[in-house]
């Protein structure tokens, strides 16, 4: 079966497997049908030779959570990222798209999205929701609606990320507004990117949504993203110029304001896409170091928490093992709070019980207690 | 077919005779073994190589003349006796720290086997991984696998300064902790020898951080070590007591009664004896004597 | 699958559960490891957790007449890990806690499945760190390093991993467990812990590791010599260890290869050297500062053009990333590559690989040097496109040239990588029938029915008769 590989760049990878410990499929379960090595393999036995898609095979292709970790890793610099995207788009091709598609359609509407998050927040007050589905803890019944500021840079919103954790989007504004940028929310005018979809094997459609965001938003301006999967998504499929917030905050530390740094133990949780596929998790650093005491690393050198957007949903069994390692990882550092740059690591941790905060509201609420105690 | 190999034979049991120094480890030899000496020499040295090739009979004494007149050593106990005697043998030196464990020393080594042929083991590069591990096999053995003709062995430079310090009050077991890389740390229970190895300036350091657990003078050398080696692990040490030097970090303990052989394990046994059995099928090599 | 493969399972499934993999994409994969060679065909794969499931297993392979092969990350390249006749394989990697950790005695107990970079980084914040340090390690496993008595870059002064095991828990073909050497100085009995290392997995399955740790040096520097030649890098090499001067690593690329790793890491490897010698001295920070003045004296008397050093500690790892990735950073000029593995008296490093350069010549191939040079190891690497018809013929042939030009030099067939299959027929180049013989006789001391990872090392005609079969393996598994 042709899963759309490139047959010369299919061939790149020399089996070395120098990738197999930055892959947490791999590393919860030893197992090389679960490695990068391994998944380039099938791919090749899938389409150059015609190989069965077996129950083992479409497994194999299915339990990666696409972090992209072995990317780094990998001194032959093999495109892993594009081949298993193409795999996984053959793949939903061959069994049909119907029920991912329907199941991501609420992002595409974000009134619809907004009122079924204020159901949900009823009735997570009625304690009608488990705890273990990993939602925030107190979803918003109510949000206060965005406001413009300038248009020095948009904030990019997206979908989930402004129903359930909107204060997020406040506090990133407050800070770049504190760094002196006049900032404009996308809201409804730019929806959902189009991760979740690219990254469920509906490519087509992802490629969709982003188009539609491009062209409602002006060129000239940049984009700043806090959501690390939107953020990686729309640098690669957005011709705008974007910039995750921690990145471009970095890159303009002289413009904050010097405050008494928060006293409080920050480990850093580094979201894959902005680790592996972005590049840009060392900014995260730069500015917590400024505004909160201490800066703790995990010792697991970054590897993945298992929550792969919708992937916690699809493969809940190798999601919870992938995260009993990153929770191992915390557990040894004890930090009072994990930092996390992405909206569904933080919720997949919280939802083991981790306390995790968004750095841009560590930095905005070390930048709050400063205007109050002056 | 070498000389050597002409004289052990291909049959009767026989015994390789060296310096005698360790005749008693493993046993009494059969009386009815004939005795047979191996040639000796260096057969080649270059220093720029660090390896040097020497024939089984070379005394270790010659050997270490030789070394030092290009400014270098090796891993051998300097103790009297042949050079194949002291790696069946296997002892270490009581340096170990600084001169390297003997069995990672050994590059190559040609025996002759129990059927009278010449075999060789190993590699004559610093680096080798070419095939199953003979030359660990022979150290140790006591001449029970083979009879060795010749070696090849790792040397080393002999460091630009090296001087014993001793302290009678600093505690052996925190030196460690202050010095990187000692060559070697004796205690006898009374007091403590330490030998520092390396550029002057290293060493004069490496004083300097241990007069922080304890006064240290200057000494000539190692302590007198009592006859009979003891082999421990590095933790037991502080439980000796009467008249011991101990090697710390290392286990061994000199004293003067010899150690009970420990048992060993009945699987080790088993491996042990078909090792020998598959080595020497006749039992004709050094009768009598077990390295097990 | 025939119904005694199926009985097999069934008893493999009783004792490991879903942990037993016997489907026909495990079985593609695991017929291969990280080296050239295909052809190798993989029974049931058991994702064994402890010292007793992997008896077990070994014991019902045996009660089904099927040979056992142990494998770690599967990054050995020498097919040392290759499974022929469809042996049930036991994976070791889910075997991967470090058990204890003794910093008085530094002595490590560990699983044989932890990762090499991992008992080090769990060991750093203690002061620590495994010596052996193969530039697989962020991947490979001590139990893979003990199989092929791994070495790496700083084994010049640290020595191979058999100066660094203290003792192993094995489990041998039959199913019996044993513990080889031990924690005390001197263990009496043959040294069959030494022995066991290197042993390629065919004198047993280690479970169990104690290993010594080594305290990180305080100082550390690391110089960047660039010459016009290979050859003033090799003589440079040869002339520091005459000199009496035994540094913690002395790594050598050639041009090609150093382009290549520079637009990798980019820290400053310079493009236009002929060749470049990475040399670190550790130690006390006065003798390190002595010793690096001696080296770049030396390497300038031998025609350095410039010698650097690294200013922090950042630019120390960068440089040491880019020779630990050297081997795939050449995917930048060719698709495929055929790393070799032999070692060369030091004094000889510069003729030889000058002799490799016209080797390649000869057979119209590309070849990089990347080697550790201290030790004479050289790692030349044939660059081929595996599309090409024909190129593996050609390749193999001046590999097999490679290993005939390092023996005359007075050198060996491997100095890390192991024999495998991969030097399995080189062996009678470098070993007469009696020396093969006693190899022989140590194996099957072990393993008397060689039912642990048969069909390596020793060559054609010096086996157990009943895997005959397995022998002619490795003439046809190229591609």
């Amino acid at each position: 079966m042709d899963l759309g590989i490139d047959p010369d760049q299919l061939g790149t990878c020399v089996q070395c497997g120098l990738c197999l410990s930055s892959c947490p499929t791999y590393r919860v379960t030893g197992d090389e049908t679960f490695s990068p090595r391994g998944r380039i393999a099938l791919m090749r036995q899938v389409q150059l030779h015609d190989a069965p898609l077996t129950t083992e095979v479409t497994e194999a292709f299915d339990t990666c959570i696409q972090c992209l970790g072995c990317e780094p890793a990998c001194p032959s610099v093999v495109p892993y990222g594009h081949f298993i995207e193409s795999t996984r788009n053959a793949l939903t091709e061959h069994r049909g798209s119907r029920r991912r598609a329907i199941a991501l359609w609420p992002l595409t509407k974000p009134r619809l999205l907004r009122l079924g998050s204020s159901l949900l927040a009823v009735a997570q007050r009625l304690r009608l929701v488990p705890a273990r589905l990993g939602l925030p803890n107190q979803l918003p019944l109510r949000r206060r609606p965005h406001r413009s500021s300038g248009t020095d840079v948009y904030l990019f919103t997206g979908c989930v990320m402004d129903a359930w954790q909107r204060e997020v989007h406040f506090a990133t504004q407050r800070v770049l507004e504190a760094a002196g940028f006049g900032v404009t929310p996308t809201g409804d005018a730019a929806g959902c990117c189009g991760a979740l979809h690219t990254h469920a094997g509906l490519a087509a459609h992802g490629e969709r949504l982003t188009q539609s965001i491009d062209a409602a938003l002006d060129p000239a301006i940049p984009v700043i993203v806090n959501s690390a999967g939107c953020g990686a998504h729309l640098k690669q499929h957005s011709s705008h110029q974007i910039f995750d917030a921690q990145e471009f905050l970095a890159e303009h530390l002289d413009h904050l304001p010097d405050v008494t740094p928060l006293e409080v133990n920050v480990a850093v949780q580094d979201p894959c896409h902005l680790r592996h596929v972005q590049r840009a998790h060392l900014p995260t650093r730069t500015l917590l170091r400024k505004y909160v005491s201490a800066v703790t690393e995990l010792d697991d050198d970054g590897l993945c928490c298992g929550a792969g957007g919708a992937y916690s949903v699809l493969q809940p069994d190798m999601s919870q093992q992938v995260r009993e390692r990153k929770l191992a990882s915390i557990n040894r550092v004890q930090p009072e709070v994990v930092a996390s740059a992405n909206p569904g690591c933080s919720m997949h941790l919280s939802a083991a019980g981790v306390k995790t905060e968004h750095p841009m509201v560590l930095v905005d609420r070390a930048l709050a207690a400063n205007s109050s105690t002056t | 077919m070498s000389d050597f190999a002409k004289l052990v034979g291909a049959e009767g049991p026989v015994t390789v005779v060296g310096g005698r120094t360790r005749w008693h480890v493993g046993g009494e030899v059969r009386p009815d073994a004939r005795e047979v000496h191996a040639p000796s020499g260096v057969v080649s040295y270059d220093p720029a190589e660090m390896t040097v090739t020497v024939r089984a009979g070379t005394t270790t004494t010659e050997l270490t003349t030789t070394l030092n007149e290009a400014s270098q050593r090796c891993a051998l106990p300097e103790r009297g006796g042949t050079v194949g005697g002291s790696v069946v043998i296997g002892e270490n030196h009581p340096e170990v720290l600084g001169r390297g464990w003997l069995t990672s020393s050994v590059l190559q080594v040609t025996y002759i086997s129990a059927e009278g042929k010449l075999i060789r083991g190993g590699g004559p590069t610093v680096k080798n991984v070419s095939g199953f591990d003979l030359p660990r096999l022979v150290v140790g053995s006591l001449g029970t696998l083979g009879l060795v003709e010749e070696v090849i062995l790792r040397t080393n430079p002999i460091p630009p300064r090296s001087q014993w310090v001793e302290s009678h009050d600093a505690d052996p077991f925190a030196v460690a902790s202050r010095v990187l890389r000692p060559s070697a740390v004796l205690w006898n229970g009374a007091s403590t020898r330490v030998l520092l190895e390396g550029h002057a300036p290293d060493v004069a350091a490496s004083l300097n951080s241990l007069t922080a657990i304890g006064a240290w003078s200057e000494v000539d050398g190692s302590f007198e070590l009592p006859q009979h080696r003891w082999s421990l692990q590095p933790a037991e040490l502080n439980g000796c007591s009467g008249t011991f030097v101990a090697s710390i970090g290392v286990g061994t303990v000199w004293r003067d009664e010899p150690q009970p052989r420990p048992a060993l394990s009945p699987s080790v046994i088993e491996i042990s004896t078909r090792m020998k059995n598959n080595f020497d099928p006749t039992g004709r090599l050094n009768p009598g004597r077990s390295a097990f | 699958m025939t119904t005694a493969d199926d009985a097999l399972l069934a008893d493999l499934k009783r004792v490991l559960g879903d942990r037993v993999r016997a489907d026909s994409a495990e079985r593609a994969l695991l017929r291969r490891d990280a080296s050239v060679f295909d052809g190798g065909s993989a029974g049931p794969t058991c994702l064994c957790e402890s010292t007793e499931e992997v008896q077990r297993v070994v014991r019902i392979a045996l009660a089904h007449g099927r040979s056992v092969v142990p494998r770690g990350a599967g990054t050995g390249l020498a097919g040392g890990a290759i499974p022929l006749g469809a042996p049930v394989i036991i994976s070791l990697s889910r075997m991967n806690r470090i058990l204890e950790v003794d910093t008085d005695s530094r002595i490590a107990w560990v699983e044989p499945g932890v990762v090499n970079l991992d008992l080090t980084k769990h060991l750093t914040p203690l002061g620590y760190h495994f010596a052996p340090d193969p530039s697989s390690q962020q991947v490979c496993t001590i139990g893979g390093n003990v199989g092929n008595n791994s070495g790496g870059p700083h084994c010049l002064a640290y020595g191979v991993t058999n100066a660094h095991i203290l003792a192993i828990e094995v489990v041998l073909a039959d199913g019996e467990i044993v513990t080889l050497g031990g924690l005390d100085a001197e263990p009496s009995g043959y040294d069959l812990r030494g022995v066991f290392i290197g042993g390629e997995g065919m004198l047993g399955i280690t479970t169990k590791v104690a290993v010594r740790i080594t305290p990180n040096p305080p100082s550390v520097r690391t110089l960047l010599l660039s010459f016009d030649t290979p050859r003033d890098a090799a003589a440079t090499v040869s002339a520091v260890i005459a000199a009496g001067i035994v540094p913690a690593a002395m790594e050598v690329m050639d041009q090609r290869i150093t382009i290549a790793v520079e637009n990798y890491v980019n820290v400053g490897y310079p493009r236009d050297a002929g060749a470049v010698l990475l040399a670190e001295v550790d130690g006390l920070p006065d003798g390190v500062d002595i010793d690096a003045q001696r080296i770049s004296d030396i390497g300038r008397q031998h025609g350095a053009t410039d010698v650097r050093q690294a200013a922090s500690d950042e630019e120390r790892m960068l440089l040491w990333k880019g020779r630990k990735t050297a081997f795939g950073a050449v995917a930048q000029i060719a698709p495929n590559y055929y790393l070799h593995d032999t070692v060369v008296p030091r004094s000889k490093l510069a003729d030889t690989l000058e002799e490799v350069y016209r080797i390649a010549d000869e057979h119209d191939l590309a070849v990089v040097n990347v080697f550790h040079a201290g030790d004479g190891n050289l790692h030349p690497l044939l660059l081929f496109n595996g599309q090409e018809p024909g190129i593996y013929d050609r390749v193999h042939a001046a590999g097999a040239k490679i290993v005939e030009a390092s023996l005359a030099a007075g050198g060996v067939l491997s100095g890390e990588h192991g024999i495998g299959v991969e030097k399995q027929p080189y062996m009678h180049q470098m070993f007469s029938e009696d020396d093969l013989d006693h190899q022989e006789r140590l194996r099957h001391a072990f393993d008397p029915a060689c039912r642990s990872n048969p069909g390596k090392v020793i060559p054609v005609g010096h086996s157990c008769a009943d895997i005959q079969s397995l022998r002619n393996v490795p003439e046809e598994v190229w591609g």
